[in-house]
């Protein structure tokens, strides 16, 4: 099991880039996936972790796999109480 | 129905209801004012479907239902403290002379209950205390998951 080197949010995404490279913008992705622009930009900015079937619908969106969108740093410890 | 037109209706609704209490209050009749109070909240509930432009996911849900388990979390243990008081006041705790072969007090003096008017009040302060509590969790949480948060875009 690897040791815990640092403190943050384990859940990382690239929905940005994807974004960028598909030339979207938050409130377009936001209204094709049935969101709130607010909810993209939580997601972005790492402040908000989606549920499973919220990540499936964005990385089906830019037709790639769940992992390619979101990945999972084990090496973070995760510090949210709530 | 836009989600502008809504807030406006509640609005107006809120507006009947106050007018409502107030006749209530005239004519001495609560009941009216109750069963007012109820229809209001039941056309603002069926109203709230027929908004179109109200997005509401999984972000805004999860903010209010962690906003709602706090507002209980705090809640009972403020409510709890209050009725254990008043329990305290409807109890009469018997009271033993502290000397032998005294003689008991004669006038024992009435149990001070709380009167009925008086509850109505502390009612009504508990309900503020739950709403003030849940808007009080519901900008921690909103603010905590990303409400305010801008970007370049």
């Amino acid at each position: 099991m690897p040791e815990n080197t640092g403190i943050g949010r384990p859940m990382k995404n690239k929905i940005k880039v994807f974004r960028a490279m598909h030339d979207m913008t938050q409130e377009d992705l936001a209204q094709t996936i049935g969101v709130t622009r607010q909810t993209i930009l939580a997601i972005e900015k790492g402040k908000y972790v989606p549920s499973l079937d919220l990540a499936f619908r964005i990385a089906r969106h830019f037709n790639v796999n769940i992992e390619e969108v979101f990945t999972y740093d084990e090496e973070v410890r995760f510090v949210e109480v709530d | 129905m836009k989600k502008n037109t809504f807030y406006l209706f509640i609005g107006c609704i809120a507006l009947a209801l106050l007018a409502i209490f107030w006749y209530s209050v005239e004519i001495h009749n609560p009941l009216l004012i109750e069963v007012a109070f109820i229809l209001g909240i039941v056309i603002i509930y069926l109203t709230r479907r027929k908004v179109t432009d109200l997005i509401e996911d999984e972000r805004s849900a999860k903010i209010s239902e962690k906003a709602a388990m706090r507002t209980f979390q705090v809640f009972w243990v403020v409510f709890c403290a209050f009725s254990i008081g008043a329990v305290m006041q409807l109890l009469r705790v018997p009271s033993f002379p502290r000397v032998r072969n005294a003689e008991p007090p004669l006038n024992i003096l009435p149990l001070e209950i709380m009167p009925l008017k008086l509850m109505g009040y502390v009612q009504l302060g508990l309900l503020c205390l739950m709403i003030f509590l849940y808007v009080g969790f519901r900008f921690y949480y909103a603010r905590k998951y990303g409400d305010w948060e801008t970007d370049e875009e």
